[in-house]
């Protein structure tokens, strides 16, 4: 395909300058994301005493109840886990008067605001949706997905006179610009798919609602919030009948859900969670949400809590064009379909997207690098220093926080707070410790500091649980195991990163803002 | 319009850049928002059963006009014809709309 020059000139900038604006925020997103794809692995790891067999129906049954006694709020509206689901213990779950969510598990009736299970994961999840921002964090993250889709429409644009026939070229040798030119390209190409599944169900999933608000007067007649209940739950919306009906009982709706899932030829439907409406009315509904082995994404049955009769289905295969979609979103953005191999090839691909991140805005710097002995451009140094900090810095910060989550409650401490204040101030002491240093330099020593902390990680497991990998693999947790192993692999990975920086440095002219 | 030296080719750039980006987001907003209404309301079907694909068509499509608005030579040329395009689009849908002809 051929382009006119200043079209191709346009794109070129425009890929820049989105690069540039959200290619930091990309950065965190896809290391970050990279990591929690394996959150229940890290839930395992990073809650000490957890190994225990998993609750039964009846203990579920047992905390409904308590909930449903002890707090009127929750008879309105009640969520629950099923045991094995996100932890061994069920969680329940509903807001009160003011709207806070609670949280209740067999072992905490009373209700509290903090959400049971290790709090490691959740910063880790925190990072990646929100970069750590409160409240504003989440459509941020939308606009850095739109930036990005535009990102990859320009790039694809640029690339597109040379795609086939560069698309295997990694040229080595003399011309450094050219080989990150060439990494760059065939990463981006390579993972396209996938980086355009990324773009777009990552801004849904951040801006659903403000754009549900834009588009409703514009194209919907002011109709669209009634309507997307029916589109995207499955249980009819009801009103309460106002007199009494006692539930059935949980290990029915279990049992119930299953056996509707297989009249549908959907084996092996395992209940995940359930939203209860109106308990104890005659108008309660269940609403069971589980996913199978073969299902792209969950599937939900709808009953009546008393009589277990059956309302509604929305299971994979028989799914309307709405629940089929939203599944799909979901399912496609988390990589939860399909087994291990999905979870690894996504972790493989949110690190190349992370790389790909890094070698643009090494690109950018490069090109207007300026030799000889003439000073460099107040913006591209800054570019580099920028480029150093935060990106190898976040690397460091989610390894700090990783040891954190072992040492601090060792030592008594709470973890939920010291991670945070562990993982955000390595990053602030990265970014600033890089203002101060050579970027080169900073790149080099940040990076032997990340292969550091990565290889404690094991240590510190291991020290304050007695979690050895050994000890994990000869005593079946082969999770426990992964994570550590893997921490290993990507301290080698970084340490690799850093010895390359250092051969850079002494090859490079000492001029370079690298230097 | 006389040259005006004490600008640097950036500037310009940025300038035309600029106007072509802006008549991208903000009228291409409008754009995208008609290209799903009227998808959305003319299917076979009530329109309630394309909500959710609606919605997530709309970034894509979006991100695609933005793109395109960059490829027209100036900034007016770029807002003339997707003002219009967005006008003319969502007026037809509220039309439509209003004939009780969709739904």
């Amino acid at each position: 395909m051929k382009l006119k020059p200043a079209t191709l000139r346009t794109f070129t900038s425009v890929h820049s300058w989105m690069g540039l604006i959200a290619g930091f925020a990309l950065f965190v997103a896809f290391y970050a994301g990279a990591i929690t794809v394996f959150h229940h692995a890290l839930q395992q790891w990073a809650t000490p005493s957890d190994h225990a067999a998993p609750a039964t129906l009846d203990d579920a049954q047992h905390l409904l109840d308590e909930v449903l006694a002890r707090h009127p709020e929750a008879r309105n509206h009640v969520g629950m886990t099923f045991p094995g689901y996100e932890l061994p213990q069920p969680t329940a779950y509903w807001q009160d008067r003011h709207g806070t969510w609670l949280f209740a598990t067999p072992g905490q009736l009373a209700g509290s605001p903090t959400p049971p299970g290790a709090s490691l994961p959740e910063l880790v999840n925190a990072l990646h949706y929100t970069l750590g921002i409160p409240v504003a964090g989440t459509w941020l993250m939308g606009i850095v997905s739109l930036l990005y889709g535009i990102a990859l429409v320009s790039g694809v644009v640029i690339h597109l006179p040379r795609m086939a026939k560069d698309l295997f070229a990694l040229r080595p040798g003399r011309n450094r610009k050219r080989f990150w030119q060439d990494a760059h390209n065939v990463i981006g190409v390579l993972s396209l798919p996938f980086h355009i599944v990324f773009a777009v169900t990552g801004a849904l999933l951040c801006l659903l609602l403000v754009l549900m608000l834009a588009l409703n007067p514009l194209i919907y007649e002011g109709k669209l919030m009634g309507a997307s209940a029916a589109a995207m739950d499955t249980a009819p919306v009801v009103q309460a009948a106002g007199s009494a009906e006692p539930l059935s009982s949980l290990a029915n709706w279990h049992a119930r859900s299953i056996a509707v899932a297989h009249g549908q030829g959907i084996a092996n439907f395992t209940p995940g969670y359930l939203k209860l409406a109106h308990a104890g009315d005659a108008h309660a509904v269940v609403e069971i949400t589980g996913t199978s082995p073969r299902g792209l994404g969950a599937g939900a049955v709808a009953l009546d809590a008393g009589s277990g009769a059956l309302l509604a289905t929305q299971l994979p295969g028989s799914r309307d064009a709405n629940h089929a979609t939203l599944a799909a979103v979901y399912a496609l953005h988390f990589g939860d379909y399909g087994n291990a191999a999905v979870q690894w090839l996504y972790c493989l691909l949110g690190l190349g997207g992370a790389a790909l991140f890094y070698f643009g805005n090494l690109l950018w710097i490069e090109s207007r690098r300026k030799r000889g002995g003439a000073a460099q451009r107040p913006g591209a140094m800054l570019m580099a220093r920028a480029t150093v900090g935060i990106c190898l810095g976040v690397c460091v910060a989610v390894s700090a926080a990783f040891v954190a989550a072992q040492v601090l409650p060792a030592l008594g401490w709470d973890a939920a707070a010291g991670e945070r204040w562990v993982c955000f101030g390595t990053w602030l002491a990265c970014v600033l410790w890089t203002a101060w240093r050579p970027p080169l330099r900073a790149a080099q020593e940040l990076l032997w500091l990340a292969a550091i902390v990565t290889a404690l990680i094991p240590l510190a497991h291991g020290l304050a649980t007695g979690g050895w990998i050994g000890r994990s693999v000869a005593a079946g947790h082969g999770a426990l195991a992964a994570v550590d192993i893997s921490a290993l692999v990507m301290a080698i990975g970084f340490a690799a990163l850093a010895r390359a920086t250092s051969r850079r440095r002494r090859h490079v002219a000492t001029n370079s803002v690298w230097a | 319009m006389p040259p005006r030296p004490w600008r640097t080719r950036l500037d310009v750039g940025l300038t035309l850049m600029g106007a072509r980006a802006s008549a991208g987001v903000v009228a291409g907003f409008f754009l995208a928002a008609a290209v799903v209404g009227l998808t959305s309301w003319s299917l076979p079907g009530a329109w309630e059963s394309t909500i959710v694909p609606g919605l997530l068509a709309f970034f894509p499509l979006w991100i695609g006009v933005i793109c395109a608005a960059m490829r027209f030579n100036t900034g007016r040329q770029a807002w003339t014809w997707l003002g219009a395009l967005a006008l003319s689009g969502l007026g037809l849908l509220w039309l439509l709309q209003a004939a009780g002809w969709v739904r």
